[in-house]
Order: structure tokens, then C-alpha cells, then sequence
């Protein structure tokens, strides 16, 4: 159970810190946009709120400060400036790497992350206090308040709760302290200023010793709310004056408390300045607006005694603040009504189902073609094709639109920017294409390094840039469509392009290539896809990451997918990812090889012909036919998967087409279209090449799917 | 110095339940079964805290709250009284012996901890 | 608890011991009353306070207003750590201490 809390804790916080990152880099581009400094905030006090809940304290603590942070900001009271945007980013990541460690069950933070949380905290800190003090951080200067009165309900600037206290006569012989009251509460926050007032104190002759006859104006900085702290005072609440403002509360709210107290105004004002809970000139301002209230409000004096928490009085900001959540329920209760949460496990277990669902209905309808009953074959075929649209609906469960994923770069893209002096804009189209989870899931880290590659390598410096009559700022395209069957992911950028000259060069040293050989282009960029091939000339802070291309192709591959890159001297680079729309069932088309069952993906089948006898004939010297005048290099199965029996008395060639070039597979027969639900392969067969995975049949044999790109690049390289 | 708490209460579980608990947070705990029990522990003692139940045999609370506030060097001790949720009328008669501190019963022994903190001098 | 209060060159000497409570505030009260009304500078010994609340808290509010009224000097000359810890959850230490010898 608790582990359930937590794996939803982590999943959401994802999910938060994401949108934390979203909204901290449109800030940039906008720092005044309210609703992003909301969202913001809403994110990190959520993930704080949370993680209080899950006993992630690490988490929590870390969150305090920022989410005092942000909630200055959201009243204005600090500006968004490029410095605290930097500053949340780092933020943003430390919390990321707080939650693994929690999430690994790390009891101790390892020493540099303990560092980083404590440098983190004090930065964060001194900005608090910078606006506390009113010494206002320097950037203020870059985007001025207006100047002149603040308008009415103004709120002011402090963090803290204001508290004022005026102690009933008989508390002391009630067996209450107030040591005992602001001792407990000094437990629950910080008290940051506390002033004890004695003026209602009597004359010598006149004063009771058992009488209590102080008050206090307090202010403290806590998380609770205020009914935790008027609980504090729970148990003199009928012998005691008590008046609680929350942090940031209207500026009309103090001049109502200063103007309730018997205290003098002008005292009571200096102690609110003092304890920081205004500012000079919120207090001068607040006065003003008291004198002119008073001529036509004389009830002042009257109130003291009469305004307590407990008799209901609600201060306006708490009705405020009320309404703002029931508002912010209603959203989350709208959103929870659109989305339900699905184990992914579940989920897969549905598919899977439906998969061989779809298979034996498949079945099902063979037989009731052989058997030609009328009213059976027009059942079945009513039910295969009910049952194909809730594969296909099961299938569109599975699809997510790979914009979360695209936004993702954003981040990535403008830190290289920054981290090597190049302007850089990430242009995203396509967005809300959809493909499948698990996909998008593997998908992330190919990606991820291609948009690095792009950015670091791909894009000038401005000055280059310029010097190539190009605009100063590059741009890294991503955009994605899908294409008969696939999705296409294209990573570009307006760069440089690739080098062919380096490319040779670094192939001939790695001796990938050998002298003299001449490379189409497209021969020549697939060399970068090669294991131990980098260009990269200086050793960045990308690249020391130690992930080639090569890795990026064969993650693609594992997906089924192809990679392919495209470029122009100097104008840039394309990079496109071909992907199968799902992991999970593909259409395929059934052949027999030696009483052995393949399955060929459907997409990649471009016809089939009878092997000739001329051909069988010569298949021993060559191995490529003559398709219609076309030479076409082909694959004997039964050699390939060293199928021991005699060829059959005749042979078919499925002749497939990969990554623009066509093959031939030569196979005994041929069973035509079926639709397979992929199973993967156990240990023992991740290694053969050529099948990608197997699948069960109707009948309950197995029959294994052909891994092509692999057969392929078999033939290639012979 | 160690702080002491009396607690008041005809029944064992109740007083055991307060006294573990207060006995953890480092405070002396001396029991009483009832109101009479207790004036008699109450001699000569320094007693900082009074928890003290309501409805109890030989002395209730409110009688005993009477009790104390007539002895000169008790009279000003900070009592938390236990009641029940029914106990209105109760609650009203003690408020008029002084009584302002009250805990529901069935409480929870942070509830116990966390008002005595608020009522102990520190 | 126990207050008693010397005339020393001139000045009044009080020293109180033990508890400085709602116990005794009469007693206290008295005894400050007393000196406040002799002549002369006013010193105030709590080195010997093991317990202070509230109402002695405000007895020495009291003492400090009533000296300044009559324009007499009060000083606390010592303090113990019961007291100290009263004043400065009152944030009254610079009131009573700065005072101190």
C-alpha cells in the first residue's frame, strides 16, 4: 500500500516538475505572465504539499523555501528575472534527483548532493530575506514597479503571520500562562519578531499582581494555517483578545487591527515595521487610509475584544483563498473526470488479450470459409470485425501524442544555447501526433541525443552563422507525422551540415571504409550510426557523455524503427526516425520454410513471385535475380535460418523493401496476410539474427517474424 | 528541572494512557483515582499540570476544582479537564470553577501531549 | 520564596530567592513597593530566582515604570537562568539586561 502512495507520488512529481519546467522557460521569454507564475507556484507547492504526505522529507524541505519564493513572487513582491529562473531550473533539477534517491529508498544524501541542497537553500534564502529587509534584489531595477500609492487592497509584502494578543485579566488565576502559549508556538514556527506591550497595566496602586495585563504583537513564520494557530490559543480563546493575520494579507487588514488595538496607532505601526510585517511605507500608507476612515468610523476602541477568530469573524483574504480552492477542486475534479490513471501493466495484459483475440477470430473465420455454411461465414466475419475495431481501440488506449515528449527538449536546447554562447530556437510541429506509450517511453533517450547532436554540433555560433549569410539564431526542428503505417520523427537543424570530407576521413581511421571507395551520400551519413564513429572535434560537455549514434540506431532498431540522415553543406541536417505505430500486433504475411512457420511485417512487403528455374539454377554462383530487368539481391531463408531439409520442389521470393532498397526472401510457401501479437523472445533467441520476435498462432504453433532491417543489412554487407 | 502532572481518573486504563504517555515526554506523572484521592497526593507537592476526569466516584472534577482553588499554594495550577461530548451542562458548571482547558475523550496521546505542552510552563 | 531588601550606601538592595510566581505576587509587589518607596537607587538581585512567570515578569515591569515615573533609578544586577529565559521569549532582555551591572 505505501509503496502504491509512493509510486503515485513519483509519478505525479514527473509530471509536476515537468510542468515546472514548462512554465519557467515561457517565463523567460514573458516574466510577467501571472498565470505561469501561478502555475508555477502551484506546481512546487503541490510537490511540497505531497511529499509532506508521503514522508519524503528531503523533499519537503527543500520546497519550503522555494515555495515561499514563489509565492512572493506570485504577489509581486520579487520579480521573475532571468537569475531566478536560472536559479529554479537548478531548483527544478535538485528536486529530481531528491525524488530518486527517496524513491531508491536512500536514507542518506550522498555528500555532493547534501552540499548542492544546502547551496541551493542559501541562495534561495538570501533572496528571502533581501526582499524581507526591503533591501530588494538588484534585478529589481530591470523591471520597475510603477511608482506612486499603492492602490487599495494592496496586500503586504511579509511571509509571516501577524498575530496580536491582549491577555484577559483572570488568565493567570485560570492556571494559564502566556510563557507557556508563545513557548508552544514558538515550537510550531518561527517567531521572527515578538513585542510584549504593558500599557494596559494600571498604577501601582492599582494593580493587581495575579492580574495579567499584556499583549503581544507577533509575528511568525510557519506552514500551518490559521485554524493550527488559533488552536494554540484553544484554551484562552474566551479570555483573550487574539487577532491572526495571515501572511500577505491586505494592507487595509493591519489598519484595522492598529485601529482595534488600545493601544497608540502610532506605536502599534512602529512595531508592525519593526517586526517586518510592513514596510515603512506600507505603514505610512496604512495610517493615511486609517485617518481618513476615522472621521466617519468611530466604532475603533469598541472593536478590541469583539474581533476574534473563534466568534467567526473571516477575514476577507480567507474567503478568498477558500474560494480559490473550491476552484482549484473543481478543475482537478474536471480533469480526473477526462483521464483515469491505468496501470500500464493492466493495460498490457488488455492488449495482449485482444491481440489473441483478433488471431483466433482470424482462425475462426478461416473455417467457416472451408466449411461455406452461409449464416456462419456471415457471423464470423461480423465478429472479426467488431472484434478488429476494439483492437483498434485497445490500441488507441495505448497512444499518447508525443508533444510531453518534444517539450521536453525545450530544456535541453536552451541550456546548450547558454552553455556555449549560441542562440538557439526549438521549433516543434506535429506534436500531438500519436504513438504508442512504449514507444514514446524508448523513444526519449534516441531522441534526446540526437537533439544534443543537433544543437551542439549541428548549429554555428551566431558570428559563424552570420558570416555564412545565415540569421544569427539556428533553429532545431523537431516534427512528427505519421506515413503509411509509421510514425516519422525528424530531428533537423539549420547548421552546418555534415562534413563528408571528416566523415571519410574519420571512417578511413577507423577504418570503416578503405581507401578509394567511393560512398553515395546516404552510404556515407549511415556511417555515423556506426559503432566507435564520432566527429565531434572538441570534447564537449555533451559528448563526453559517452553515447554515439551508434547506440541512438540500434534503440531505434530494438523498436522496430530505422534511422536514416539527410544533409546539405552547410544548410544542415535532417535526421528521421521511422517507427512502427505499435510494439504490440503487426500485419504480417505468413510464409512456410521448411515446415517452419515466418512471419514478415506486412508494411515492408512489396510483392511475390516464383522463384524460376533459371534462377534456382544459378542461385549457387549469385545471389541476385533478375526481377524484370531489375537486379535484386536475395536471401535464401533456408540457408539463412540453416534449415536442414531438401529444398522444396518449388520456391517463392516475398520481396521486401527497407530503408528504400529492395530484397528478396526466398521461402518454400506462401499463407498470405495474418495479424500477429508480437511476443517477445526468451533469452535463448535475442541474439539470432534476423527474427525480431514470435508469435502463436490459431492452430497453437509458433511461427517467428522476421527482423528485415537486419536481413538487409546482411545482404549490404556481403 | 522535571515537570509533574497529576492525573485524576477512576479508570486505570485512562490514567495508564496519560501516564505513558506524559511519562515518554519527560514529565513525572502521579495518579489519583478520584478527587479525594487526589487533594490528599496534592499535600505538600509541587505539582505543575492537573489532567483531571469528570465524572468520577467519592469527589468528581468539579467538586475537586473547587477543592483546589482553595488551597493557597495549588489554587493557580493549570488543570485540563477530560470530558465527554455529551457533557454540556458539565462543561458550563466547570467553566464557572475556572476550568478552560478540556479534552474529549477518546483522545489520542498526541492530543493529551500537545495540550499539555500548551498549558506547562516551560 | 523570599524577598528581603538592605539599604547599602545609599541605594535599595532587593534580593529575591526562590519563586517568583503568581504564588507570591502579593508578597513581591509588597516588598518592591516598599523599596520604590524609600530613597534612593534601586537594585534589584535575581540571581537567586529559580521560577519566574507571568505576574513576576510584569512586578518588574511594574518596578521599571514606577521608577522612571518617580524619576528614580532601578537596576536588575543580576539575573539567574529562569529569569533570562523569561525575558527573552518576551524579547525583554535588552529591557532588563542593558540595565544590568
Amino acid at each position: 500500500m505505501e509503496t502504491e502512495i509512493l509510486q503515485t507520488f513519483l509519478s505525479e512529481s514527473v509530471e509536476l516538475l515537468q510542468e515546472m519546467e514548462d512554465s519557467l522557460l515561457s517565463l523567460e521569454n514573458s516574466p510577467n505572465d501571472q498565470d505561469r507564475i501561478n502555475s508555477l507556484f502551484r506546481s512546487v507547492h503541490t510537490i511540497k504539499g505531497s511529499s509532506g504526505i508521503v514522508g519524503i522529507e528531503s523533499v519537503e524541505k527543500f520546497t519550503h523555501g522555494i515555495e515561499n519564493l514563489l509565492s512572493q513572487a506570485r504577489d509581486g513582491a520579487i520579480p521573475i528575472t532571468g537569475g531566478i529562473i536560472e536559479l529554479m531550473l537548478e531548483c527544478r533539477d535538485h528536486i529530481s534527483s531528491l525524488l530518486e534517491f527517496a524513491s531508491a529508498g536512500e536514507a542518506e544524501l550522498p555528500a555532493g548532493v547534501a552540499q548542492r541542497d544546502r547551496a541551493l537553500t542559501a541562495k534561495v534564502n538570501s533572496l528571502l530575506n533581501g526582499a524581507a529587509a526591503g533591501n530588494e534584489p538588484k534585478e529589481k531595477a530591470q523591471t520597475p514597479k510603477a511608482a506612486g500609492p499603492r492602490p487599495e487592497g494592496d496586500k503586504a509584502e511579509t511571509d509571516a503571520w501577524h498575530i496580536s494578543l491582549r491577555f484577559g485579566r483572570d488568565v493567570l488565576r485560570n492556571g494559564m500562562d502566556p510563557i507557556s502559549f508563545l513557548n508552544y508556538l514558538g515550537k510550531l514556527g518561527e517567531i521572527t519578531s515578538l513585542s510584549t506591550l504593558c500599557d494596559a497595566m494600571p498604577a501601582q496602586a492599582e494593580m493587581d499582581p495575579e492580574s495579567c495585563y499584556l499583549g503581544f504583537e507577533i509575528d511568525l513564520r510557519s506552514d500551518l494555517d490559521k485554524k493550527a494557530i488559533s488552536d494554540v490559543f484553544e484554551f484562552v480563546k474566551d479570555d483573550c483578545a487574539i487577532h491572526i493575520l495571515p501572511p500577505h494579507s491586505r494592507i487595509d487588514d493591519y489598519v484595522e487591527l492598529i485601529r482595534g488595538l488600545p493601544e497608540s496607532d502610532t506605536m502599534l505601526g512602529e512595531i508592525l515595521v519593526r517586526g517586518k510585517a510592513l514596510t515603512q511605507s506600507e505603514l505610512e500608507q496604512a495610517l493615511k487610509l486609517q485617518k481618513a476612515g476615522a472621521d466617519e468610523d468611530h466604532r475603533g476602541k469598541a472593536l478590541i475584544g469583539e474581533i476574534m477568530v473563534n466568534a467567526g469573524m473571516v477575514y476577507p483574504e480567507m474567503v478568498d483563498a477558500a474560494l480559490e480552492k473550491q476552484k482549484k477542486n473543481l478543475v482537478a475534479k474536471a480533469r480526473e473526470a477526462l483521464t483515469i490513471r491505468i496501470d500500464a501493466a493492466k493495460l498490457d495484459v488488455l492488449v495482449n488479450l485482444v491481440g489473441e483475440l483478433v488471431i483466433s477470430s482470424a482462425n475462426m473465420e478461416q473455417h467457416s470459409q472451408r466449411i461455406k455454411d452461409g449464416a456462419l461465414m456471415e457471423s464470423s466475419s461480423g465478429m472479426l470485425r467488431l472484434v478488429e475495431e476494439i483492437r483498434d481501440s485497445a490500441m488507441k488506449i495505448r497512444m499518447v501524442p508525443i508533444g510531453d515528449t518534444f517539450s521536453r527538449f525545450n530544456r535541453v536546447v536552451r541550456d546548450i544555447s547558454r552553455d556555449f554562447g549560441k542562440e538557439i530556437e526549438l521549433a516543434v510541429s506535429g506534436g500531438d501526433t500519436e504513438l504508442d506509450k512504449t514507444v514514446v517511453e524508448k523513444i526519449n533517450d534516441p531522441l534526446m541525443h540526437l537533439v544534443r547532436n543537433a544543437a551542439d554540433h549541428g548549429i554555428e555560433k551566431p558570428e559563424a552563422r552570420v558570416e555564412a549569410g545565415k540569421p544569427p539564431k539556428g533553429i532545431v526542428r523537431l516534427n512528427a507525422y505519421h506515413d503509411a503505417g509509421s510514425i516519422v520523427i525528424e530531428v533537423s537543424d539549420d547548421g552546418r551540415g555534415l562534413n563528408r570530407g571528416r566523415i571519410t576521413e574519420k571512417a578511413l581511421n577507423a577504418g570503416l571504409i578503405s581507401q578509394g571507395q567511393t560512398l553515395s551520400d546516404r552510404e556515407l551519413f549511415g556511417l555515423i550510426f556506426e559503432p566507435g564513429f564520432s566527429t565531434a572535434e572538441e570534447v564537449t560537455k555533451l559528448s563526453g557523455r559517452g553515447v554515439g549514434m551508434d547506440v541512438v540506431k540500434r534503440n531505434i532498431e530494438g523498436l522496430r524503427g530505422t534511422v536514416e540522415v539527410e544533409s546539405e553543406d552547410g544548410r544542415g541536417a535532417t535526421v528521421r526516425i521511422r517507427l512502427p505505430l505499435t510494439l504490440a500486433i503487426i500485419d504480417g504475411f505468413m510464409v512456410d520454410v521448411d515446415n517452419s512457420f515466418y512471419v514478415i511485417p506486412l508494411d515492408m512487403v512489396v510483392e511475390c513471385v516464383e522463384l524460376s528455374e533459371a534462377d534456382r539454377e544459378a542461385a549457387n554462383r549469385r545471389s541476385y535475380m533478375n526481377l524484370r530487368g531489375e537486379v535484386l539481391p536475395y536471401i535464401r531463408l533456408r540457408e539463412y535460418f540453416s534449415a536442414e531439409g531438401a529444398a522444396a520442389s518449388h520456391e517463392n521470393v516475398v520481396i521486401v523493401q527497407y530503408a528504400g532498397q529492395k530484397t528478396g526472401l526466398v521461402v518454400d510457401e506462401l499463407y498470405g496476410e495474418v495479424q500477429t501479437v508480437i511476443k517477445s523472445l526468451g533469452k535463448v533467441y535475442r541474439d539470432v539474427k534476423g527474427i525480431s520476435g514470435a508469435t502463436i498462432m490459431g492452430n497453437g504453433r509458433v511461427a517467428l517474424i522476421i527482423d528485415v532491417p537486419r536481413l538487409v543489412q546482411t545482404v549490404d554487407a556481403a | 528541572m522535571s515537570k509533574t502532572v497529576m492525573v485524576i481518573d477512576d479508570s486505570a486504563s485512562i490514567r495508564q494512557v496519560v501516564k505513558f504517555t506524559l511519562s515518554t515526554a519527560g514529565y513525572g506523572v502521579i495518579e489519583a483515582c478520584d478527587g479525594k484521592d487526589a487533594l490528599n497526593k496534592l499535600i505538600g507537592q509541587r505539582i505543575n499540570l492537573i489532567v483531571c476526569d469528570v465524572n468520577m466516584p467519592n469527589m468528581d472534577g468539579i467538586s475537586f476544582l473547587k477543592n483546589l482553588k482553595s488551597l493557597p499554594s495549588h489554587k493557580f495550577t493549570p488543570v485540563i479537564m477530560l470530558t465527554t461530548e455529551s457533557q454540556e451542562a458539565k462543561k458550563q458548571e466547570g467553566r464557572l470553577a475556572g476550568a478552560r482547558a478540556w479534552v474529549v475523550k477518546p483522545f489520542k496521546p498526541e492530543q493529551m501531549l500537545e495540550a499539555v505542552s500548551k498549558l506547562i510552563l516551560p | 520564596m523570599n524577598i528581603d531588601a538592605t539599604i547599602e550606601k545609599g541605594a535599595c538592595m532587593v534580593r529575591i530567592e526562590g519563586e517568583m510566581t503568581i504564588y507570591n505576587a502579593f508578597d513581591i509587589k509588597r516588598g518592591l513597593g516598599q523599596c520604590l518607596g524609600s530613597a534612593g537607587e534601586i537594585r534589584i538581585d535575581l540571581s537567586q530566582v529559580i521560577e519566574m512567570d507571568t505576574s513576576g515578569v510584569q512586578l518588574l515591569l511594574l518596578a521599571k515604570r514606577e521608577a522612571r515615573r518617580l524619576k528614580r533609578g532601578l537596576k536588575i544586577v543580576s539575573h539567574s537562568q529562569a529569569t533570562r529565559s523569561v525575558y527573552e521569549l518576551y524579547n525583554l532582555a535588552h529591557h532588563f539586561e542593558d540595565l544590568g551591572a
